[in-house]
C-alpha cells in the first residue's frame, strides 16, 4: 500500500462508482430505518406469532425498563411448573408487575384512566416467592405466598403485585394454574402512568394438554 | 416631502385603526379569563404594552407597505434608482433615541413596577392571614395539603386530587418537587411546573428547593366554570406530563369552611 | 483535479483490472456498521460484562455510536481525502465531475455549501413531517395517533432538535455561508477545505441519530434535553446528546473554517470597510459559535455522563437547575445565531432588488455585532418561572435593551426601501415578509421579556408561537429569500417568477393563520408538550392544525418549485440583478475556479449612484457547462 498510483501514474482503484449501488443501498438503509421507528413492535409482534406458539417452560426472566417490558409476550401451558425472574433493570424508576383483565378506572379531564385491571390473575393461586432483593412493596391480594429467604415489604390494597426499587428482583414460581386464555401484565404505578406509556405485555395461556 | 407627508397619514390612519382593534381585544381580556388579582396586573402589563407598541408596528408595517406599492419598479430589468443618499441623520437619530426610550420606558413600567408590586404582595406585613397550602408535585401527580387545617392530600369523591381555595383570600402555595411515597429514590424529583392559567402565574417546582407563590383571589369560581381554573403541569416532566392536572373551586368563606369539615371528616374516617 | 478526472476516463477501459470502490456513502455505511458492531461488542460482551444485561447497554451503545461516525466519516472519504494525505501518503481522491460529487467527500466549498444545504434540507422534511404528526395528533383532545404520550413526547424532541441544530444553525451558515463567503470575498477556497469536508459528514450522522433515537427508548424532555428530567428517561436520550454533539461539532468547524476564511482570505482592496454585509453576519455568528458552542457540548458531555453511569450530577441531590442555567447560557445565543444571518440577508437583497445604496450602513454593521455581545447577557429569560427573584430585572433589562440593536437591521433595511427602484419579485417578497414575521416574534418578545407577563405565558403555546414566529418567520422565510436572491448563482437558471410568488404568498398566509393563533391557544391555556389536553381547546387545535398542513404543503411546493427549475428553467445572465457584491461578478454557477484571476477590490459594493463595478481588471468568464 505504499504506492497508490502505478508506474504509468495511474490509481489502483477506480473512484468511478457506481450510482446503482448507491440508490439501491440508500433506499436500503431509509426503507430498515423507517421500518425500525414505525413499525418495530407490529414487526416484532410477527415474529413472535410465526416463533413463539410453543410455551415457556421453567424460569422466564422479565425484564422492566422505563416504560416497556422484555419480553412483551409470553406463553404457558396450564399445568406447568413455572418461574417469573422479575428485574427491574431501571436505574431511576421502581415498577411492579401486575397480571389480570379488564380495567378499573377512575374519571379524570382527559377521559377515564385505568388504575388496575379488574381480575386479578393470582387469584387463588399457590406462590412461591423467593429471591426478593430491593423490593418496594409485595401486595399479596388473594394469591397464596409461601416464601422463602428474606420476607420482602408487604402492603395491602389492590391486585397482587410486587413492586420492585430500582436495581430490584423477585421470584414468583407456581403452578399455572387453569385459567387458560389472554392475558395482560402491567405496570400501574406513579398514578396509573407507566400503564399509559406502554408499560404492558400479553400472556397466553393455553389448555392442558 | 410629499412621500413623508403621505406616509405620515396613513401611518397614523393605521395606527388609529390598529388602537381600537388592540383595545376591543383588551376590553374582551386579553387573559381570557382571570381569577386573581395578579392575573389582573399581568393583563394591566400585557395591554399597556401592546397599546404603546401598536403604533410602532404599525409605522414599520405602514413603512414596508408603502415602499412595496409607492418604489415598486415598473420596468423589466434592474435600474439604479434615480433617488440615491447614505444616510439621514435626523432620522437615524429619531430613531435611535425613540427605541431607546422605549425600552426605558417599559423597563421602568410596566416591568420593574409591575415586579415591584408582585414582590410586595409576598411581603410579610401583609401576609398576616394567608391560607397555607403545601403542594408537593411528584410523578405524575398534584398533593394538596393544608397544614392550618391539618388536612392531608385533599381529595374529591373519585381519590383525585383537588384545589378548594375560598375568595378575597391571600393564598401562599408553598412548593416542593419530590416523591413522599418513595423518599428513596433521588432520581423521582424533576422539574415541575405550577400553573393555573385564569391565576395569570405559575412557579416551576424545583427538586431539593422549596419555592413560594402568592395569589390573591378575586373572584368565586371553579373549574366547572371556565376551565381556565385548573392547576396544570406547565413544565414537561415525563409521560404523564400532560395529565398532570386538577381541578380548582375557588368559593365563599363559608363553603370554603364547609368543605374543610368535610374533608377533615373524611381523613378521620380513613385513618 | 479535474485534468486527472479526464485522464481516468480516458484510462479505464484500457485497465479493467482497476478495481471499482464502493459508493462512498455506501462504504461509509458499511463501515459504520461495523465499527458499531465491533464496539458495542466489545463494550457489553467484554470489558463491560454484567448479568442479564441485554446486547446494546447504555455505555456500549454510546460507545459503539462513537465508532460508527468515525467509520462513517471515514467512509465517505475522509481516509483517503483527510488522514492518507495527513500519514504521508499521496492524495488518492478524485471527485466525479457530475451529480456524484455531492455524494462524497470534496474539498470544494461550492461542493460541501450545497451538501450542507441538502443536508439541512433533508433535516427540515423530516423534522417538518415530525410538526404533521404532531399537529395531527393535537387535532384531538385525546390521544389517537400516538399510542402513548412518549411517543408524541419523543416526536416533539426530534422535531426541535433537528429543527434547530440541522436546519436554523446550519442552513444559512453552513449551507449558504460556506457556498458565498468564499464567492462574496474573493476567494477561490476556504481556509481549511479538508476540515470542512470532514465537517459537512457530521450533519447527516446527526440527524440519523436524532431521528432513530426513539428506538432506544422514548425520551421525554423535548429539544433541551433538560436536566433532571432526563437523567431518569428512557436510553433514547443518549441519542440526543450524541447526535446534538455530532451536529453541533459540524457547526464549530464551520465557524472556524469560516471566521478564518473571512479574516485572512478576502481579495486584495477588500478592506474591513468593504466587508458585505452577509460576511458580517457569518463573522458574528461564527464568533458566537466559537464561544458558545463547546460550553454546551461540555454540558451535554456530562449529562451524557449522568445518564450512562448514572450520576446524581442533576437530580434532587445535585443542583437540578444548573442544566438549565447552562443550556440557556448557549440556547439563547443560538437563537441570534438563527436569526442574525437572515438580518444580514435583508441588508444584502434590498439595495439590490431596490438598486439603492445601503442606508446607514455603519448601523447594519453595529446591530449585528451588538446584537452578538448582547445574545449572551439574556439568557436568564428563560428561567423567570425558576430562578431566584433577584435575577429578574437585570435580565428583563438586557431583553429589552437587546430590541434596540436587533432594531437597526430593520432602519437599514426600511432606508434602503425609501425611495428606491424596489423591483417586487420572489426574493423581495419573501425578505419583506421576513420583516414583518420577525416584528411579530420582536413585539410578542418584549411582552415576554416582562416577568410578570412572562410568568403566565411561558412554557404555553404562546411562547411557542413567539419562537416559530423567530425561527420560520424570520430564519426560514429568510431562507426562502437567499434560495431565489441566488437561484440563478447556484443553478445558472432563473425560477419561474409566478409560481415563486404564489408560493412565498401561500406559505405567508399559512403560517401566520397557524401560529397567530398559536398565541391565542397559549393565553387561553394551552400548555406546551402535551398530546391531551382539555376539550374547550380542541376547536381551535382543530382548525389550526389545517393551516399547519396547509403550511406544509407550500413548503413541499415551494422545494418542488425550486428542484424542477434547478433542472429545467431558462438559462440566466451571469448577473441577473446587477448586483455589485462580489459573487456576482463571475460565472453562474461558478467555474471550478471562482475567479481567475482573483479580483482587486476598489470600493464598496453598496453603492448604486452609477453602474460602475466595485472592481478592477472583471474576471474572464468561463463558459458554463
Ligand atoms: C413546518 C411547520 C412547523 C409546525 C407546524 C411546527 C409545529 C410545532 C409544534 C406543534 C410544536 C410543539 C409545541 C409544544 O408542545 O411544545 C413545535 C415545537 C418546536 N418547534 Fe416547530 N413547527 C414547525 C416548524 C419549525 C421550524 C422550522 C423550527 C426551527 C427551525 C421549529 C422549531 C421548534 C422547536 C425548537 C420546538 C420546541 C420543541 C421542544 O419543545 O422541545 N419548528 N413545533
Ligand atoms: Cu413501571
Ligand atoms: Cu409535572
Ligand atoms: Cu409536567
Amino acid at each position: 500500500m505504499s504506492k497508490t498510483v502505478d508506474s504509468e501514474g495511474r490509481f489502483h482503484r477506480d473512484t468511478d462508482w457506481q450510482p446503482g449501488v448507491f440508490f439501491g443501498v440508500l433506499a436500503l438503509v431509509l426503507l430498515i430505518g423507517v421500518a425500525v421507528l414505525f413499525g418495530r413492535f407490529w414487526i416484532a409482534g410477527i415474529f413472535q406469532k410465526a416463533f413463539d406458539r410453543v410455551p415457556t417452560q421453567g424460569t422466564v426472566h422479565v425484564f422492566q425498563f422505563d416504560y416497556a417490558y422484555e419480553p412483551r409476550h409470553i406463553t404457558w401451558r396450564v399445568g406447568d411448573r413455572v418461574t417469573i425472574a422479575l428485574r427491574n433493570m431501571s436505574d431511576t424508576h421502581w415498577h411492579e408487575m401486575v397480571i389480570g383483565r379488564g380495567y378499573d378506572t377512575v374519571p379524570s379531564a382527559f377521559g377515564a384512566i385505568a388504575t388496575q385491571f379488574k381480575t386479578d390473575f393470582w387469584d387463588g393461586v399457590p406462590v412461591r416467592i423467593s429471591n426478593a432483593h430491593h423490593v418496594d412493596n409485595l401486595v399479596l391480594n388473594k394469591a397464596r405466598a409461601t416464601f422463602v429467604g428474606s420476607k420482602p415489604n408487604l402492603a395491602t390494597g389492590g391486585d397482587f403485585s410486587p413492586t420492585l426499587q430500582p436495581g430490584g428482583s423477585i421470584n414468583l414460581t407456581f403452578t399455572v394454574p387453569n385459567k387458560p386464555g389472554e392475558w395482560q401484565y402491567g405496570c400501574f404505578v406513579q398514578q396509573y402512568m407507566h400503564y399509559v406509556a406502554g408499560m404492558n405485555g400479553t400472556i397466553t395461556i393455553l389448555p392442558a394438554k | 416631502m410629499g412621500d413623508i407627508l403621505a406616509f405620515t397619514l396613513v401611518w397614523i390612519l393605521v395606527s388609529a385603526l390598529g388602537e381600537i382593534g388592540i383595545q376591543s381585544l383588551i376590553h374582551h381580556g386579553v387573559y381570557y379569563y382571570t381569577a386573581t388579582t395578579q392575573a389582573l396586573d399581568g393583563e394591566a402589563a400585557f395591554a399597556f404594552i401592546i397599546t404603546v407598541l401598536t403604533p410602532v408596528f404599525a409605522f414599520i408595517v405602514v413603512m414596508i407597505g408603502y415602499d412595496m406599492i409607492r418604489f415598486r419598479s415598473r420596468e423589466p430589468g434592474m435600474r439604479p434608482s434615480p433617488r440615491q443618499f447614505y444616510n439621514n441623520k435626523v432620522f437615524v437619530s429619531i430613531w435611535i433615541l425613540v427605541s431607546i426610550a422605549l425600552n426605558l420606558l417599559f423597563f421602568v413600567h410596566p416591568t420593574a413596577s409591575a415586579v415591584e408590586q408582585m414582590f410586595n404582595s409576598e411581603k410579610e406585613r401583609y401576609n398576616r392571614h394567608d391560607l397555607i397550602i403545601n403542594v408537593t408535585a411528584r410523578q405524575w401527580q398534584w398533593l394538596f395539603d393544608y397544614p392550618q387545617y391539618n388536612i392531608t392530600q385533599a381529595q374529591d369523591a373519585n381519590g383525585n386530587s383537588i384545589l378548594y381555595l375560598p375568595v378575597d383570600r391571600t393564598v401562599r402555595f408553598v412548593l416542593r418537587s419530590y416523591d413522599p411515597m418513595h423518599m428513596y429514590d433521588p432520581y423521582a424529583g424533576v422539574i415541575h411546573s405550577f400553573w393555573i392559567p385564569a391565576f395569570g402565574v405559575k412557579q416551576d417546582i424545583i427538586p431539593g428547593e422549596t419555592r413560594y407563590m402568592y395569589v390573591h383571589t378575586n373572584k368565586v369560581t371553579s373549574y366547572n366554570v371556565d376551565p381556565m381554573v385548573r392547576v396544570q403541569c406547565a413544565e414537561v416532566c415525563g409521560p404523564g406530563h400532560p395529565f398532570m392536572e386538577a381541578p380548582v373551586h375557588v368559593v365563599s368563606n363559608v363553603d370554603f369552611m364547609n368543605w374543610i369539615k368535610q374533608q377533615q371528616k373524611l381523613q378521620a374516617g380513613q385513618s | 483535479m479535474s485534468s486527472v478526472v479526464s485522464d481516468m476516463h480516458g484510462a479505464r477501459s484500457e485497465h479493467a483490472r482497476v478495481k471499482r470502490m464502493l459508493p462512498p456513502v455506501v462504504r461509509g455505511l458499511l463501515w459504520a456498521l461495523i465499527g458499531f458492531l465491533v464496539m458495542n461488542t466489545l463494550v457489553s460482551e467484554v470489558f463491560d460484562r454484567m448479568p442479564y444485561h441485554p446486547f446494546i447497554t447504555r455505555a456500549s451503545v454510546t460507545l459503539g455510536w462513537v465508532a460508527a461516525v468515525g467509520g462513517w466519516i471515514l467512509g465517505v472519504g475522509a481516509w483517503e481525502g483527510a488522514v492518507k494525505p495527513y500519514l504521508g501518503y499521496p492524495e488518492e481522491w478524485v471527485v466525479p465531475q457530475d451529480w456524484r460529487k455531492y455524494f462524497m467527500y470534496s474539498t470544494d466549498h461550492k461542493v460541501i455549501g450545497l451538501q450542507y444545504i441538502f443536508s439541512s434540507l433533508g433535516g427540515f422534511l423530516i423534522a417538518g413531517f415530525a410538526a404533521m404528526l404532531m399537529r395531527l395528533e393535537l387535532m384531538k383532545g385525546q390521544m389517537w395517533i400516538f399510542n402513548n404520550p412518549g411517543a408524541y413526547l419523543s416526536t416533539v424532541g426530534v422535531h426541535g432538535t433537528v429543527m434547530m441544530f440541522s436546519v436554523g444553525t446550519v442552513a444559512l451558515v453552513g449551507g449558504f455561508g460556506n457556498y458565498f463567503i468564499p464567492l462574496m470575498i474573493g476567494a477561490n477556497s476556504t481556509s481549511f477545505p479538508r476540515m470542512s469536508g470532514v465537517s459537512q459528514w457530521l450533519v447527516p450522522a446527526g440527524i440519523a441519530t436524532v431521528v432513530i433515537s426513539p428506538v432506544l427508548g422514548q425520551w421525554t424532555t423535548g429539544w433541551r434535553g433538560y436536566e433532571p428530567l432526563a437523567g431518569q428517561d428512557p436510553a433514547g436520550i443518549l441519542f440526543y446528546y450524541l447526535g446534538v454533539f455530532a451536529l453541533t461539532t459540524s457547526s464549530l468547524l464551520v465557524a472556524i473554517n469560516l471566521t478564518a476564511t473571512i479574516l485572512f482570505k478576502r481579495a486584495p482592496g477588500l478592506t474591513w470597510n468593504r466587508i458585505p454585509m452577509y460576511a458580517w453576519g457569518i463573522l458574528a455568528v461564527s464568533l458566537l459559535n466559537l464561544i458558545w458552542l463547546p460550553e454546551i457540548q461540555m454540558t451535554f458531555v456530562m449529562a451524557l455522563l449522568n445518564a450512562v453511569i448514572p450520576l446524581p450530577y442533576f437530580a434532587q441531590i445535585g443542583s437540578p437547575l444548573t442544566y438549565m442555567e447552562m443550556f440557556w447560557l448557549f440556547g439563547h445565543p443560538e437563537v441570534y445565531i438563527i436569526v442574525v444571518p437572515a438580518f444580514a440577508l435583508w441588508q444584502e437583497i434590498l439595495p439590490v432588488m431596490g438598486q439603492k445604496s445601503l442606508f446607514a450602513r455603519q448601523w447594519g454593521i453595529i446591530g449585528l455585532v451588538f446584537v452578538m455581545i448582547l445574545s449572551g447577557l439574556v439568557w436568564a429569560h428563560h428561567m423567570f418561572t425558576n430562578m431566584r427573584n433577584s435575577q429578574m430585572l437585570p435580565f428583563s433589562f438586557f431583553t429589552e435593551m437587546i430590541s434596540i440593536p436587533t432594531g437597526f437591521a430593520y432602519l437599514v433595511s426600511l432606508g434602503t426601501m425609501w425611495r428606491a427602484n424596489l423591483k417586487l419579485n420572489t426574493p423581495t417578497l419573501y425578505t419583506l415578509m421576513s420583516m414583518f414575521n420577525f416584528l411579530i416574534g420582536g413585539v410578542t418578545g418584549v411582552l415576554l421579556a416582562d416577568p410578570v407577563v412572562n410568568l403566565q405565558v411561558h412554557d404555553s403555546f404562546f411562547v411557542v408561537a413567539h419562537f416559530h414566529y423567530t425561527v420560520i418567520g424570520a430564519m426560514v422565510f429568510s431562507w426562502f429569500a437567499a434560495f431565489f436572491y441566488w437561484f440563478p448563482k447556484l443553478s445558472g437558471r432563473m425560477y419561474n417568477e409566478f409560481w415563486g410568488k404564489v408560493g412565498a404568498i401561500w406559505v405567508f398566509i399559512a403560517f401566520n393563520m397557524t401560529f397567530g393563533q398559536f398565541f391565542f391557544l397559549g393565553l387561553h391555556g394551552m400548555n406546551r408538550w402535551v398530546p391531551v389536553y382539555p376539550s374547550y381547546l380542541e376547536p381551535m387545535n382543530f382548525e389550526v392544525s389545517l393551516f399547519a398542513f396547509l403550511l406544509g404543503l407550500g413548503f413541499v411546493f415551494n422545494f418542488l418549485h425550486i428542484a424542477w427549475m434547478w433542472n429545467k428553467g431558462p438559462v440566466a445572465k451571469d448577473n441577473p440583478w446587477q448586483a455589485k457584491t462580489l459573487e456576482w461578478q463571475t460565472a453562474s454557477p461558478p467555474g471550478e475556479q471562482n475567479f481567475d484571476p482573483i479580483p482587486k477590490v476598489i470600493s464598496g459594493f453598496y453603492d448604486y449612484r452609477d453602474q460602475r463595478l466595485p472592481i478592477r481588471n472583471s474576471p474572464q468568464k468561463e463558459p458554463t457547462s
